[in-house]
C-alpha cells in the first residue's frame, strides 16, 4: 500500500498556528517580495480570491473584506514542515518527503492493518495534535492512486480528510469524479489532447488500452493508465528524481538600474544555483541568464542569454564568471530592472562525466567542499564571490512578515496569565 | 542526531587525557525538559494571575501539545483569539487562576476555545537576557 499525505493550504495554515487572532479570519500569503498571492486559506478561497494574482491588483478587495495578508515566513514554514514530517514518518516503514508539505509513504510490513480508513484518521489526528496542521490522507495500491485518493480526501464531497482506493468500487467512485488534469502527471496540454479523444474523467483514462496510449502519447501516459489500474509502474527513485533544471530568480525589493547592482544580483543567483547543483551531484552544461523590467511597464524590456560551458562544471567561481561574459548583452542603461535570474537548463551527472580531450576540467571539488561547509556552518553568505556582494535594495521585501515564533527567542508568542 | 565528538590526534603530543575514555554527551536542557520535542513550543508569560502555581510575569512557558490534559492541569489555550495560561477545571468547564485577584472564567458556547497544550515546565530568568528583552518590551 502507498500513501500520500499533504497539508491543506499549508502556508496560510502555518500563519494561523501561533497567531490565535487570525484563526477565524481569511488569510492569504504573498510570494517572494510580496509580488503575488501564493496561498489562500479555505475562508479566503470562499471569497473567490484566486492564487497567483499580483498583490497590487487585488489589494483593495482584500482590505474591503478584512483579509489578513502575510509575507512568506519561510523560517516558520520550514520548522512546521519538519515537525509535520517527523510525525508522519512514524507511521510507515518508508517515507519520502516530496515537497515542503507533501510526503509519500510506502507500507511494506503492515499486513496487520485491516482498516486503512481508520489508520488514516490516526495519522491525521496525530499530525493535528502535535502541529495544529490539518492534512489530507490518501491510500492506494500505486503512487498515482494514492495521489488520487489524496485529492478525493480533500476536494470531493463525502470524504472527511481520508480516502482509500483498495478495490474496484472505490477506484471507480473516485476516478470517475476526477477530471483528467486532476490525475497526477496529466498537465493542461496533455489533458486537452486526451479530451479530444472524448475522455472526460480519470476513470475514462483508466479504461484506455495502455498500448494504444503509449503509441499516441508516449510511455508516461501508458504508465499512468497502468498505475490507475493498480499496477505499480512508478517507483521511489523516479519520483525522487534529481531536478533537470535548477533556477534562482526573484524580483527586486526596489527597482535597480545600476549596472553593478544588477551584476551583483545575477552573480548571487548564479552562486545559489551552483550550490543547489552541487547538492544533487550534477554539473552545469548550459546556463540561462535573464533580466527584465516589469511586464506592467510601458516598453517592457526582457533579455535572456544562454551560456554554454566548454566542460560541464559545478564550480561557483566559473559559474559566476559566466555572468561577466554575457553581462554586456543583457544590461541596458536606463532600464529600471524589476526581475532577474539564472537557471541551469542542461545538467550532467557528475559521476558519469564525459571527459573532453581538449578541454581540461575546471572543477575544484576541494575548494567547493570547503566553500559549502563554511557557509553551512556560519550561515549562508558567510563566504561569497566578491561580485555577488549583498545589497539592501534587492534583499527580499517582506512587509507583512509574521514573527519568528519558533526561531527567534525575542519573538516567541505571548501568553496572557 | 547527537554525536559525541572524539578528535583524532596526529603526532605525539604528551600523554593522552585519562578522561578521554569517559567522554559522554554533555547535559542538554532540552533533553531534560522536553518530553515531546516535536510537539513543544515556547511562550512568554504575561501577567500575574498564575503566581500561585509559580508562573511569574516574564517566565518562559514550555507548552507540550501531546501531554494529556486532566482536571487541574496548567494549560495554554486559545480563548477568544488570545493565548492564555490557566488551570483547567474539566468538571465544571472553568478556567481558574492561581491568584485571589482573578475570578474563575466559565467557558460558554459563545466562546471560541481550544486547548493548545499543557505546561509542565516553565523557567524564570533571574537576570534579563538580551535575547529575550525585545519580547518583554
Amino acid at each position: 500500500m502507498f500513501g500520500l499525505i499533504d497539508a491543506v493550504s499549508f502556508y496560510a495554515r502555518c500563519e494561523k498556528v501561533f497567531d490565535p487572532t487570525i484563526r477565524n479570519k481569511p488569510v492569504v500569503v504573498l510570494t517572494n517580495n510580496d509580488g503575488c498571492i501564493c496561498a489562500v486559506c479555505p475562508m479566503a478561497r470562499e471569497l473567490g480570491i484566486p492564487k497567483f494574482i499580483p498583490y497590487f491588483k487585488i489589494k483593495s478587495f482584500l482590505a474591503k473584506h478584512n483579509v489578513v495578508v502575510r509575507s512568506s515566513n519561510y523560517e516558520l514554514y520550514a520548522d512546521l514542515s519538519e515537525r509535520m514530517m517527523n510525525v508522519i514518518a512514524r507511521y510507515s516503514d518508508r517515507h519520502y518527503v516530496y515537497s515542503i508539505d507533501e510526503s509519500f509513504l510506502h507500507f511494506r510490513n503492515f499486513a496487520c492493518i485491516d482498516d486503512w480508513h481508520q489508520y488514516g484518521h490516526v495519522i491525521r489526528k496525530a499530525v493535528w495534535c502535535e502541529t495544529r496542521l490539518p492534512v489530507g490522507v490518501g491510500f492506494g495500491s500505486t503512487l498515482t492512486l494514492a495521489k488520487a485518493a489524496n485529492h478525493a480526501s480533500k476536494k470531493l464531497a463525502g470524504f472527511d480528510g481520508v480516502a482509500v482506493i483498495d478495490d474496484h468500487s472505490s477506484r471507480k467512485e473516485i476516478l470517475s469524479r476526477m477530471t483528467l488534469t486532476d490525475v497526477w502527471g496529466i498537465g493542461t496540454k496533455l489533458g486537452k489532447r486526451l479530451s479530444m479523444l472524448g475522455l472526460k474523467t480519470g476513470w475514462d483514462l483508466a479504461n484506455q488500452s495502455p498500448k494504444s496510449m503509449r503509441s499516441q502519447f508516449g510511455v508516461v501516459v501508458e504508465r499512468t493508465v497502468n498505475e490507475l489500474n493498480g499496477m505499480p509502474c512508478l517507483n521511489w527513485d523516479e519520483i525522487g528524481q534529481d531536478k533537470r533544471e535548477i533556477f534562482s530568480t526573484r524580483s527586486f525589493g526596489q527597482r535597480v538600474s545600476d549596472e553593478h547592482a544588477l551584476k551583483a544580483a545575477l552573480s548571487s543567483h548564479a552562486s545559489i544555483v551552483a550550490k543547489k547543483v552541487r547538492g544533487q551531484q550534477s554539473l552545469i552544461k548550459r546556463l540561462v541568464i535573464f533580466a527584465s523590467s516589469s511586464p506592467h511597464d510601458d516598453n517592457y524590456y526582457k533579455k535572456s542569454v544562454i551560456y554554454e560551458f566548454p566542460v560541464a562544471t559545478d564550480n561557483t567561481l566559473k559559474i559566476v564568471a559566466a555572468i561577466s561574459y554575457v553581462f554586456d548583452s543583457i544590461y541596458m542603461p536606463g532600464i529600471m530592472f524589476y526581475r532577474c535570474g539564472v537557471g541551469a537548463v542542461e545538467l550532467e551527472n557528475s559521476q558519469f562525466q564525459q571527459q573532453d580531450m581538449f578541454n581540461v576540467t575546471v572543477n575544484n571539488p576541494q575548494l567547493m567542499k570547503c566553500y559549502d561547509s563554511v557557509n553551512h556552518r556560519y550561515g549562508s553568505g558567510a563566504i561569497e564571490v566578491a561580485v555577488a556582494e549583498k545589497n539592501d535594495k534587492w534583499a527580499m521585501r517582506r512587509n507583512f512578515l509574521s514573527p519568528g515564533y519558533t526561531s527567534k527567542w525575542s519573538e516567541i508568542p505571548k501568553i496572557i496569565c | 542526531m547527537k554525536v559525541i565528538p572524539v578528535y583524532i590526534e596526529a603526532g605525539i603530543s604528551g600523554f593522552e587525557s585519562p578522561a578521554a575514555e569517559y567522554k559522554e554527551l554533555n547535559l542538554s536542557l532540552e533533553e531534560l525538559l522536553l518530553q515531546h520535542p516535536n510537539a513543544t513550543f515556547f511562550g512568554l508569560a504575561n501577567g500575574r494571575s498564575m503566581e500561585g502555581r509559580g508562573i511569574f510575569d516574564g517566565d518562559v512557558l514550555v507548552v507540550d501539545r501531546v501531554e494529556h490534559v486532566s482536571n487541574g492541569s496548567v494549560i495554554v489555550a486559545n480563548f477568544n483569539g488570545c493565548f492564555v495560561c490557566k488551570i483547567i477545571d474539566t468538571d465544571k468547564g472553568l478556567l481558574l487562576s492561581a491568584s485571589d485577584e482573578n475570578k474563575p472564567i466559565a467557558i460558554t458556547e459563545a466562546d471560541s476555545f481550544q486547548i493548545e497544550g499543557v505546561v509542565n515546565v516553565s523557567f524564570r530568568l533571574h537576570k534579563k537576557l538580551p535575547k529575550l528583552l525585545s519580547c518583554l518590551a
